[in-house]
């Protein structure tokens, strides 16, 4: 059974006169509960695709179908209600809100979510329970990271989006990230969808789309996707 | 200078932040028209009238006196310091035409004091000149003729020329009439020689006294004043001559509003300006950095980002300097109801100046202030990425009953106010403003409205206030009215009294049966107070300029005789009919007798045709005639309650907006990660606005003193003869608190519009 469901989706940006295709006619599916990685060169058009999947962006022609529910024509209103029960974003600069501590920005999510996880446990399971009382100013970036994941999960979201989550981390915290990742949303059979350019990164998914001036160049399935620890970057 | 290229810089960057310089070019505009605006009428309204009394030679006191003697005239010619003397006679007649009145002077050919301004035709022997604004409004021209009844005997004159006076710039007919009102009280000028036909020879009652600059003139009324005698009926000096006072009042009260009017506008200018050029400034942290890299000086950036704020500055203080004169001065002073001979602009330069010094230290000031923190560091440090920025704990967190309990979002709006408290200040004062400044306009308005049933419903309960000709009423007439109603005598007079503190003038006296049924005095307290038997009344305001109370002693001038003390038994509160209470028992005491000039009636039943009709009855007044005097005045009052409000809302919907763009742009990254994670449009809104409406809040409680203080202000300089408290009342405070929460609802929705509008995703994308 299809989870995700892109069905001739194309997205064109208008500016002036100029017209660009950033996503041209692509389709493809991906299972419940699975890890899988968009891999592209940067214009590919791979953040477009996990904008339009996330409700942050609409799609000009096609459908996405997530769950059995289409949502490419949903409304503004329906679309936010998308993002808020059903989607958790990772950053690549975390997006943390400064003005609040490591808990409040993840209690941020489970005030939203219908059906939230515990925040103090999150942040436990990235390993921060020493840090719930700082402000994202006093923590490192890879700190940072692991409480925008675990934010992300506290909606406790159907789909996990990363855009670009270890681009500005060293590698050894990238791994780590990327594991921790992994590992909770396996836990919690979440489905994830990592955009990248860093091809090593999609030795770990089950599914990799390769994208290209946007378009889907190539599907590639992993029956046995590599360990973190065994990628080298 | 400004170099070429930083100066295109400093245009671009001002367009980026449009709003923000806009709303510091309208509030400094505001402040600067509010300011030079209000300046201007003073000063406008001084230099034409100075001019006038110059142009018109306008004596420096006056000596009433019935019929002085020679002797009497060349005595005060002696004075030290007096230069000039002549005698006139000066009375109030009526006149055919209905309900007007005419203060008329008689001159004689060789008088060079207090000339009537001439402005059509010519003064001569066998005619008259008239009053222009009286004549235009009864549609009187020269060759016309008009006749004035002075001690009960007809005179008609021709009318030879129309002109205006300096001692009738601002006067009104009685202590009844609020404001100048030609159709009822005007002046004529007559030649003595015309006095012949009715007194069977020239006479005169008043020496008008010239001075050299410089005079002590409290020692030349001493002096005049010993030198008359017991024949004295008073002294005035020119600053308290009935038209003079007025203008001074008015002049005063345009000085005490151009002092702290623009205040609140200056602040809020400072304030807008340091939100803006702080942002600014550190936004362009790495560019300050680049500029110095590149080998830019210190004076150089300084005076780039100085710029910013002096530029706006000095647009919006010229444009201010433009319209406020022209706004205020040119349009307003004619309407101040003054008939002056020119109403010609003044500008006083010193406040222009004044005024750009002013704004220059609020805008550039400011600017200089903001990069001044910035440019010391070095350029190493200006490149290297700002640090970021911070969250600190605050001290409702250690509260955690409380801080616990808090949703998320109310303790990020707490954080993100507390961090802000700048803004929230000058949102803050902005809506004071507003909320203080409406308070005034419309408890001036509804102060002004209300004084008729104030005077007429609390103090004067009579319907009808007639005026006799004492002669013709003599005490046994009088007893015997037999009106149906009830009626009480009085007599209203002018005295003279000499104070504690040695000033010397004229006041008005007014006798009347102790019983006192129609005139109720109260104290400030509400307290009634009854006429005593042992001393006087002196209203509050009377005491308050002159610096005595209960229990202090002043000397009156008996008819005739020589000066008597007198003590102040208690201190009534009257807001109109402002002077000396006394008992007609303690003034026959005092060996005066009691001549009533006028009766108040409240009748039982209709009004008496017959006696009204008689020919005791010389004038008469009823309620409803006071009321239609006021609505004339009711244009001016209106125009300046709806520029009040205008200025009021301004000022609430720049600030407000202010904060609520600030509060948005700074945070824009926040708030799109707020969209992200699925928070709807109305959440967020709140998280930008909820600071907005902590200010409301607590502006409008704030502003509330503020406005009673204005209101107290306006309301105490609004009429010399008048002593208004500005009371605030409720209704009028929750419509100036509705009003602003309506102004705050518009901004608010302009700024929800702006919001709605945020491009998540571009928002996200970079990392500045």
């Amino acid at each position: 059974m299809d989870f995700i469901t892109f069905e001739n989706v194309e997205r064109v940006y208008r500016m002036g006169n100029t017209v660009i295709k950033a996503v041209d006619g692509i389709s493809f599916a991906l299972n419940k509960g699975t890890f899988n990685v968009v891999l592209g060169q940067s214009g590919a058009g791979k953040t477009t695709v996990l904008n339009m999947l996330g409700g942050m962006d609409s799609s000009t022609s096609g459908r996405i179908i997530v769950n059995d529910k289409e949502i490419s024509g949903m409304s503004e209103y329906d679309l936010t209600e998308y993002r808020r029960t059903q989607i958790g974003f990772v950053f690549q600069f975390y997006n943390l809100v400064p003005n609040l501590t490591a808990l409040e920005n993840v209690q941020l999510a489970e005030e939203i979510s219908p059906d939230p996880l515990d925040a103090r446990e999150m942040l436990q399971r990235v390993g921060l329970e020493k840090r719930m009382s700082n402000f994202p100013s006093q923590m490192s970036g890879g700190e940072q990271q692991r409480v925008s994941i675990a934010r992300a999960l506290a909606k406790n979201p159907q789909i996990v989006l990363c855009d670009e989550p270890t681009g500005a981390l060293d590698s050894e915290t990238g791994r780590m990230v990327l594991r921790l990742i992994r590992d909770v949303s396996n836990d919690l059979g979440k489905t994830v969808v990592i955009v990248t350019h860093n091809a090593p990164i999609a030795e770990m998914a089950q599914t990799v789309l390769h994208m290209r001036d946007g378009k889907i160049a190539k599907t590639e399935f992993h029956e046995h996707p590599k360990d973190v620890e065994d990628i080298i970057w | 200078m400004v170099r070429g290229t930083l100066f295109k810089k400093s245009l671009r960057d001002m367009r980026k932040s449009k709003a923000q310089f806009i709303s510091i070019f309208i509030m400094a505009t505001l402040a600067v028209t509010i300011m030079t605006g209000l300046d201007s009428i003073w000063f406008t309204v001084q230099n034409n009238a100075d001019a006038m009394y110059n142009a018109t030679n306008l004596s420096d006191l006056w000596v009433t006196v019935q019929n002085p003697s020679e002797q009497d005239l060349w005595a005060i010619r002696k004075i030290d310091g007096v230069t000039q003397v002549e005698k006139r006679f000066s009375t109030d007649a009526d006149t055919d035409l209905p309900g007007a009145t005419l203060h008329v002077y008689a001159l004689n050919d060789r008088s060079t004091l207090d000339q009537p301004e001439i402005q059509e035709g010519r003064f001569s022997k066998n005619g008259a000149v008239l009053d222009s604004s009286f004549a235009k409004v009864h549609n009187l021209k020269v060759g016309d003729t008009i006749s004035i009844k002075l001690d009960g005997i007809w005179l008609q004159l021709p009318i030879n020329g129309l002109a205006i006076s300096s001692e009738q710039v601002s006067v009104v007919k009685n202590s009844a009439t609020l404001v100048p009102d030609p159709t009822i009280y005007g002046f004529i000028v007559i030649h003595t020689s015309a006095l012949e036909s009715v007194y069977g020879q020239k006479v005169y009652n008043q020496i008008s006294v010239k001075t050299a600059s410089g005079t002590n003139l409290k020692e030349v009324v001493q002096k005049a004043d010993s030198i008359i005698g017991d024949k004295l009926i008073g002294i005035t000096l020119q600053k308290d001559s009935t038209s003079v006072s007025n203008v001074n009042g008015r002049i005063q009260q345009f000085k005490i509003l151009s002092l702290v009017f623009p205040i609140l506008f200056f602040l809020v200018t400072a304030l807008i300006t340091q939100s803006t050029m702080v942002r600014l400034v550190e936004n362009q942290r790495t560019q300050i950095g680049i500029l110095k890299a590149l080998g830019y000086s210190k004076g150089s950036i300084l005076w780039h980002y100085t710029s910013y704020g002096v530029m706006v500055g000095v647009l919006g203080s010229l444009t201010g300097l433009i319209l406020g004169p022209n706004i205020f001065g040119r349009i307003l002073v004619p309407q101040l109801q003054l008939t002056l001979s020119s109403y010609r602009l003044h500008i006083n330069y010193w406040n222009f100046a004044f005024a750009l010094l002013l704004i220059l230290l609020c805008t550039g000031g400011i600017s200089f202030y903001a990069c001044w923190q910035l440019q010391k560091d070095t350029p190493a440090v200006l490149l290297r990425d700002k640090p970021p920025k911070k969250g600190k704990h605050i001290f409702l967190e250690s509260i955690p009953s409380i801080w616990d309990k808090m949703k998320f979002s109310n303790k990020l709006i707490v954080r993100n106010t507390l961090k802000n408290k700048g803004r929230l200040i000058m949102s803050t004062i902005g809506v004071m403003g507003c909320v203080g400044v409406i308070i005034a306009a419309l408890t001036v308005k509804s102060t002004i409205v209300g004084i008729t049933d104030q005077v007429y419903g609390d103090t004067f309960t009579y319907d009808q206030k007639v005026i006799i000709d004492p002669k013709k009423a003599d005490s046994r007439y009088l007893n015997n009215l037999g009106l149906n109603g009830i009626t009480q005598l009085i007599q209203e007079s002018a005295i003279e009294v000499i104070y504690p503190n040695g000033e010397q003038k004229m006041e008005i006296i007014t006798v009347t049966t102790i019983d006192s049924p129609l005139v109720q005095m109260k104290d400030i307290d509400g307290n009634p107070i009854s006429l005593p038997e042992n001393g006087i009344l002196m209203t509050r305001k009377l005491c308050k300029t002159l610096g005595i109370d209960k229990g202090d002693s002043i000397q009156i001038k008996r008819t005739g005789e020589d000066y008597v003390p007198v003590q102040i038994i208690q201190v009534p509160y009257m807001a109109s009919g402002q002077g000396i209470y006394v008992s007609d028992s303690y003034w026959k005491s005092l060996g005066e007798k009691f001549s009533p000039t006028a009766i108040l009636i409240q009748w039982h039943g209709p009004l008496d045709q017959r006696f009204l009709q008689s020919d005791v009855v010389t004038d008469s007044a009823t309620r409803e005639s006071q009321h239609e005097g006021l609505s004339s005045s009711m244009g001016v009052i209106n125009f300046a309650v709806v520029a009040l409000i205008v200025m009021g809302a301004s000022l609430a919907f720049v600030v407000l907006y202010n904060t609520g763009i600030l509060n948005f742009v700074e945070r824009i990254r926040d708030l799109a990660t707020f969209r992200v994670l699925g928070f709807h449009h109305r959440e967020i809104r709140n998280l930008v606005l909820v600071e907005n409406y902590f200010s409301i809040l607590l502006g409008t409680i704030l502003g509330i003193p503020i406005g009673r203080f204005i209101s107290w202000l306006i309301a105490s300089s609004l009429d010399e003869r008048m002593d208004l408290l500005g009371n605030i009342t409720l209704p009028n405070v929750l419509i100036a608190t509705a009003m602003t929460i309506f102004f705050a609802w518009i901004t608010n929705s302009s700024i929800a519009r702006k919001m709605k509008q945020l491009e998540m995703l571009e928002a996200l994308k970079s990392v500045e």
